[in-house]
This record gives structure tokens, sequence and C-alpha cells, in this order.
């Protein structure tokens, strides 16, 4: 069946092809290549010098790789208050909200069609000097608003609002995979409401906790518009360093090494959690 | 009866302006097989789920053991439920599922262990099976997992959603019988709903029929049987021969579309709308319009052969008729052939036309 | 636990999800609020109201040319992406052979990896190969991203597509060709719809892809955010207002569309 005449004779194979190519010449080539450079020595802009180690070794002395351990923690941080933010409208989502729940879904669904950059920046309007909250307050209570903008948290704060719907969706997914009749099935068989969470509804809503978490984490990680907008370059995050070496700095090698380090990370995270899954079930349970 | 266990008094749940179950009077005593029966949409699972406490009574009274419980939720209840999805935790062993309500309750890991293995046991589930993940059970063992997990913790009624409705024919005849027998050994009250009639009279002690609703009828199997109160009733019992009729004097009914009078128990007339029932069985075949009290001349249309018995369709005009008779009984009829059926009056029931 | 704890906990529920609503709508709110000021500078409570900075937005042909970069990227890449999808999602979810799981895992790959990383390493890529940046490989770039997105809403839809309907029509005699365009085409229709609802949309908003891509070519957001960085001026969230206003005028279109598609599929039979 699978000889090498009949490479292309399942049609499910000769369907994949075209994406296969197009990931293989923009997705994989690309990151190969990646890989490559960051074995080149610092500066150049060829594959063909004698590969080194010089990239990896200067991260580590000169405490570059603090910009990943920022990226890093911010999107550990960015993961668990979503987590906490979202599960409970995702539970309302799935079990309370009834046949408001289309248009409450939609709602939450607009933001996305927005570019984040604008949707960072309004919250820039938002906080600066001047702007709707230190306005109002100052014209309400005559209170004036301390500095939230271009710190820590509010990069923090702008992770965590940009990615939102990434742990929304997939939890409200997850929760909508429960049965109603487990649910009641525990109960019934002597179980409190907390227990009901605990034993049946949250053990069996994990596949769309863990997807949420691991999609918002790589974003998060991956994260360039909320350091620049939001941040004020208080925090460099990794994305900005790599970014640095590739343009203004013209280190190629660098920022191919920096680039390796946090695909590294992103890619053990994904393919551990990837393994776990069988799409077919979760997809296409209908 | 025993003792009532559990009495529904005018219990009626409204979904807008549909009431769901309406007006349902009914006494369970304890210890008795208790099944309803009514087709999709009868209100059966709607009932059924106010009395384990997953849906409140819009009004009326719920009570267990003379104690009102309308507002008891269900994990407080001493009673459990079979689900028709069965809803066995994907997430947990065999072990784990039938434990579940002991670890609710806090008990001790070694308790719960060995109340597992007995009902394991019991229920002729392999001892291996204790760390077995549930989603690997075929589908007569997941049945007995949760049937299992219900008795665990010894709940005093135990109630099932149609939990055999998805399971082939002949493990389902199995699984029924075993059902009776673990009530045996048991002793429980069961209140079990179906869609079908004849899965309720191999196991009920008491059947009680429903129809939009309303509780129609409440019998024995037998009773049921052999005399239903309206026509829904009879013919939800399976294949019969309903003839709408008339009355017509002391002691017999008159078919407007056959024509034709037949005699009935004098007893049983009455002046409202009525429906002569006669079960195909209790139909023969005659050699002489003599050979019983009420007969028809038809033509002998078809025949389906039921294993042990054999069933014939006679047409009257336009009305079919069922006539049944055993396998080895003689009988010389071909198809086309004009024949002559018939059955005497203690066969045939009068029921009310609805 | 009574009726009363049960109610309150699904008003905190209810609660909750109105503030977080509001949350996700305030920026694009003070955005709007923002765009409607008459002064140069952005002061809150606004004092005076005016839409010179619209008609100034409008009218500018930085702004028009801007505007025509993203349509051309966006539709390019629906275009693309739908086709790659579509045969994509069957790959997916319809056919089964050897090496579907691994490829499903594989198509995943794009949509969990960092856009920015993955527009830098496109970059370095496109640099290695010799190509002059342009809304051309900013076109790649959101391909590498999309098509997998397109391919896994598409998959969705595929895997309710009940197989046995392609055998009928081979049965009653369709060629392979014929079954495609009677029965697979038009029952996946909607799935091909919301796929390319989404293609279009991503790619009109995307930021950290485009910011390294599209070379001297430049798109809305990337044009935004440089204004942004350079210091406030109310032109900011008027386009701002404008490119988000056009994002939901195609969903909501679309949407409409897709409920007249089917009320009309409905009609017919």
């Amino acid at each position: 069946m699978s000889g090498d005449s009949s490479f292309l004779a399942q049609p499910g194979r000769r369907a994949a092809i075209p994406i296969m190519v197009l990931l293989l010449l923009g997705f994989v080539a690309p990151l190969l290549a990646v890989v490559g450079f960051s074995f080149m020595p610092p500066r150049t802009f060829g594959l063909w010098h004698e590969p080194s180690l010089e990239n990896y070794e200067r991260i580590f002395s000169d405490n570059t790789y603090v910009s990943l351990l920022w990226s890093l923690g911010l999107a550990s941080l960015t993961v668990v208050l979503l987590a906490l933010i979202c599960y409970p409208v995702a539970y309302g989502l799935v079990r309370v909200f009834g046949r408001w729940s289309t248009a409450l879904t939609l709602l939450f669904t607009i933001p996305l069609i927005v570019s984040e950059n604008i949707r960072l920046y309004g919250w820039v309007l938002f906080f600066i000097k001047g702007g709707v909250l230190p306005g109002t307050l100052k014209a309400l209570f005559g209170v004036e608003m301390g500095d939230f903008l271009f710190t820590p948290a509010a990069v923090l704060f702008g992770m965590v609002y940009v990615y939102l719907p990434f742990m929304l969706f997939p939890m409200t997914l997850g929760i909508a995979m429960v049965p109603n009749q487990m649910r009641e099935a525990a109960r019934d068989l002597g179980a409190s409401r907390w227990q009901v969470f605990r034993e049946v509804e949250l053990p069996l809503s994990t596949p769309g906790l863990m997807i949420g978490s691991l999609l918002t984490f790589v974003l998060a990680v991956g994260a360039i518009a909320e350091a620049k907008v939001l941040g004020g370059q208080r925090i460099i995050p990794i994305t900005h360093d790599i970014e640095i070496a590739f343009t203004y700095a013209q280190n190629w090698p660098l920022g191919a090494a920096l680039a390796v380090l946090l695909m590294l990370v992103v890619s053990v995270l994904v393919l551990t959690v990837l393994k776990r899954f069988d799409l077919d079930q979760i997809l296409g349970k209908r | 009866m025993s003792k009532p266990i559990l009495q529904l008094k005018n219990v009626r749940k409204a979904f807008g302006t549909l009431a769901a179950v309406d007006d349902v009077n009914l006494s369970i005593g304890e210890g008795e097989f208790f099944t309803i029966v009514g087709p999709s949409g009868s209100g059966k699972t709607t009932l059924i789920r106010m009395l384990a406490g997953m849906e409140k009574p819009t009004s009326g009274d719920i009570l267990l053991h003379d104690k009102r419980i309308n507002d008891t939720p269900a994990n407080e209840r001493p009673t459990c439920m079979v689900f028709q999805s069965l809803a066995l935790f994907p997430h947990r062993t065999v072990g784990q599922n039938i434990e579940f309500a002991l670890k609710i309750r806090n008990v001790d890991p070694a308790v719960r262990e060995k109340r597992a293995r007995e009902l394991m046991q019991q229920l002729h589930l392999p001892a291996d099976y204790y760390s077995k993940n549930v989603t690997l059970c075929s589908g007569g063992e997941r049945q007995r997992v949760a049937l299992a997990r219900a008795l665990a913790f010894d709940p005093q009624i135990l109630f099932f959603d149609e939990p055999l409705s998805a399971i082939d024919y002949k493990l389902r005849k199995t699984l029924e019988k075993e059902l009776k027998d673990i009530h045996r050994e048991t002793g429980k009250t069961f209140v079990y709903i179906t869609h079908s009639l004849e899965e309720a009279m191999v196991m009920s002690d008491r059947i009680g029929v429903m129809r939009r609703g309303k509780l129609i009828q409440v019998g024995s199997p037998n009773e049921i049987y052999s005399t239903p109160r309206s026509r829904f009733v009879s013919e939800f019992m399976g294949d019969v021969n309903v003839i709408p009729v008339e009355a017509n004097g002391a002691g017999s009914v008159r078919s407007q579309s056959l024509g034709a009078s037949f005699k009935v128990l004098a007893n049983s007339v009455e002046a409202k709308a009525q429906c002569l029932v006669v079960r195909p069985e209790f139909l023969r075949f005659l050699d002489t319009p003599a050979d019983a009290q009420n007969s028809l001349r038809g033509i002998l249309y078809n025949e389906y052969a039921l294993g042990s018995r054999i069933q014939y369709q006679v047409r009257v005009g336009e009305k079919v008729f069922l006539v049944e008779k055993l396998r080895q009984q003689p009988f010389k009829g071909k198809l086309d052939d004009e024949v002559l059926i018939g059955w005497d009056p203690e066969n045939a029931i009068l029921v009310a036309d609805e | 636990m009574s009726d009363s704890n049960y109610s309150v906990r699904h008003i905190l529920i209810g609660v909750w999800t109105a503030a977080v609503l509001m949350f996700v709508f305030l920026p694009s709110a003070t955005i709007l609020i923002a765009s409607m000021t008459a002064s140069r500078y952005f002061q809150f409570p606004i004092t005076a109201f005016g839409f010179d900075w619209w008609s100034k937005t409008f009218n500018s042909l930085e702004v028009r040319s801007l505007a025509y970069t993203s349509l051309s990227i966006a539709v390019v890449v629906t275009l693309i992406a739908v086709v790659l999808g579509f045969f994509g999602a069957l790959a997916f979810a319809r056919y089964d052979w050897r090496g579907r799981k691994l490829y499903q895992k594989f198509i995943l790959l794009p949509i969990f990896f960092p856009q920015s990383v993955l527009g830098l390493a496109l970059l370095l890529w496109f640099n290695a190969l010799g190509f002059t940046l342009s809304w051309k490989t900013a076109v790649l770039a959101h391909l590498v991203w999309i098509a997998p997105v397109v391919t896994l809403v598409m998959a969705i839809q595929v895997y309710s597509f009940d197989p046995s309907l392609e055998e009928a029509a081979t049965d009653l005699g369709a060629s392979r060709w014929q079954t495609f365009r009677e029965v697979t085409l038009p029952v996946l229709m909607p799935g091909i719809f919301s796929g390319s609802l989404f293609a279009f949309l991503l790619s009109w908003g995307n930021f950290p892809l485009s910011l390294f891509t599209t070379g001297a070519d430049n798109t809305l957001p990337k044009y935004l955010y440089a204004k942004m960085v350079a210091g406030y001026t109310p032109g900011v969230p008027v386009l701002g207002t404008i490119s988000t206003a056009a994002a939901a005028i195609v969903l909501f279109g679309g949407y409409l569309a897709m409920l007249l598609l089917t009320r009309n599929r409905k009609a017919a039979l």
C-alpha cells in the first residue's frame, strides 16, 4: 500500500502536500537557517564559516539571558492570571448564560480582529497622565494617580489583556467537553458542588485548560508589542533583544542564538503537551 | 403492596407553559421493582429526574418515608441513579469509579476497596479490572460498573434512566435478567424507566404507563397486558387488533366500518367511545363461523415468521387484522386464500378510545 | 446547599463576566473617544469634540496607500490560505492515511510558535535567499501562520462531514470531480467561509509578522506602531478606529452573508 510508486495513492497524502510544501519552505527551512546562523561567528552574514559556540557563550557571560528570564517569568504569570480570570467566565459561557452564550462569545471574539498594538495604545491613552483614568480620578475626586505606564506591571497587564481570548476559548471548549450527566452523576453519588468541581469537572476539563495555557504561554513568551507600547523599554523581553541583534546591531548570529534558546523552551513545552492529546478526539467531538 | 417508601402527590413539572409531568400521584412500595414506561416525550425522564433530585417539581410533593424531599438536593438524598449514558468518569479506573461515593463520604481507603471488590464479585466483574481504565471496558462491563458504583454507598432506592437502551438485543436480554437477580439479592427498591414495555414486563413488579405527562395506568405486568384501560396502553404493548365500536344493546357492540356486530362480556359495555381490542394470539382461523362467537371473512395477505410463532396478515375489506398461531399448529391456508377468522368474547377487551 | 446560594454563585459569575467584558472593550472605547477630540493633545475629560482629524485622515494619500497595501496582503493571503487550508483540512480530518497524526501536530506548530520570532526568522531567511522585502514577502510570512489556522478552522467543519455522502454520490454515478463539485464543496462551504473570514481578519490586523517582513512597504498596523512610538498625534486613534471599524464591517458582513446563505439554502429545500 505504501510502496514508493504508490506514495501518493492515498488521497490524504495528496491533500496534505500544498500546505506541507509551504510549511517546509516557510517554517522549517527558516528555523533551520536560524539554528545554522546561531553557530556562526558574530557579525557574519553567511553560513559558510567555521561553526563556533561563541554566541551562546556571550549570551551567558553578558547577562543577556536575563531578558529570557523576564520573558519566561512574565509569560508564566500571564498564564496563571489568565487561568484565574477566565475560568469563571468560561464556566459561565458553558453552564450559566444559556442562550446568551453565543452573543457573549461573539463579544469576546471581536477584540481579536483589532490589531493588538491599537488596543494596547488604547490602554496607553487610558492610563497616561491626563488620560481616561487619571483624568476621571482628578475630575471627580481630585486624586493624582501614580505612574502605572512604563512599568513591568503594565507589561504584564498588557499581556493578560491581549492573550485573554486565547485562554478563554480553549477553556470554554474544555468545560463544554464535560457531559452534564457526569456532573449530575457525581452529585447524585453524594458530592458537594465543590467536590463535583474538584473530582470531576476540573480533571475532565484539563485538556482545554492545558491547551489554553500552552497557547497563552507561547504567545506571551513571543510578545513584543506589549513591552514596546506599554513598557516604554523599561523591560527588555527576549524578543526585543533578538530584534535588536537582527536589525540595529546587525549581529545575526547572536540574534539567531537567542532565538534558538527561545525556540528550545517553546518546542519542548509544545511537544510534551501536544503529545498527550488526540486531536481527532478534541476537535472532532461535537 | 408493602409499606410505601416513595410517594408522589400531585407532582407537576412545567417548562414554560408546557407541563412535562402533569399531576402525577403514585406510591412505590419498599423493595419494589417499579417501572415507568412511555414513549419519548411522555415525561418519564423528567419524572425520574425529580425523584433523584436533579429537577424540582413546579408543584406537588415528593415524600420519602413520609418526609417531604422536594428541596433536598441529589447529593443529600439516600438514592442513586444509573444514567442512560452511564456517566462513568473516564479519568478514573473501574475501582475508583465504584468507590467514588465512598470517597466523597471520607470512607477509609481499605474499607472502600473491600466494598468495591465485593461488588465486583457480585456483579461478575473480573477482579483484575479493579485498576483497569473504565474507558477500556466493553458495553456490558460498563453497565456492571455503573450499577456497582450506584450500589456502593448502599442507597435506599436505585433509579435507572434507560441504561440498557443502547445495548444490542442479546446482551440486553441477559442484563435484564441479571438486573432482576440483583434486585432480589439486594432487596432494594428499584425505579426503572424505559420506552420498551417488553423490557418492563421482564423485570417489574409493577408498571406505570405514562403519556403526555400523565400516569395513565398503574398495575402489575399481567394487569397492564391483559386489561389495558385505553387504546394507547393496549397498542403500546405490541401488535393488537383494534376495532372502533359503539354500544349495540346488552352484551353487543357494533363496528360501523366493518358493518358487523360482536358479542362482548356483558359488563364491559359503556356509553362513551370505545375500541374492541383483540390480541393476535387470541384470533384464530376457523373452519366454519360456528367455531367461535365472533367471526369475520377476509383474505390471507401475508405471513411473518416470529420464531416460535407465525403471524398472518388478514385483510377484511380495508381493515388489516393480525392473527398469530404457534408454529407447530397445523394450518393449510395459502396467500390470497379466503379465510375465516374469529374469537370468543372473553378474549376481547373493550377500552376507552384514547 | 440551598437555592439562594446557587443563584448567588450565578450572579457572581455574571458580574465577573461583565467586568471582564468591560476590560476587553475599554481600550477600544478609549481609542474611539480619543479620535473625536478637536485638540492636538489628548486630555480627559474631553472639552472640545471635533472631527477634523477624521477628514484629514480620510483625505491623506499616505493612509490610502497604507490601506491599499494592507488590503492587498489580506486578499492575497485569504485566497491562497483558503485553498491550502481546504486541502490541508481534508488531510487533517477527512482522510485516514499513514502519518496523519504526525501531520496534525506538525500543522499546529506554527500556531504554537511566537510570531515575532517567526517574523525575525523569516527576515533572516529571506535575506539569506536574497529576496527584497516587500508586501509579497509579507504575504508569505502571513501564510506560514494563517494557513495552519485556516486549516484548523476548516478541519472542525470537515470532522462533521459524513464521508458516506461522497460514496453515495459516486454510487449514484457522479465522477470524482462531480462528487467534489456537487457534494464535498457545497457541504463544506460554511467552513470555507469562516476560514476565509479568519484569514482576512488575521492578516489585516497582523503586526509582529508584518513588522519584520514588509521591508519598505508599510501596512496599517506597522505604520500605527511607528506613529505611536514617535509621539502622540490624534491621527493615531482616528486611524485605529477606522481600521477596527473596517474589520468589524467585514466580520458582521460576513456573518450576515452566512446567515442569508444558510437561510436561502433552507428555503430552497
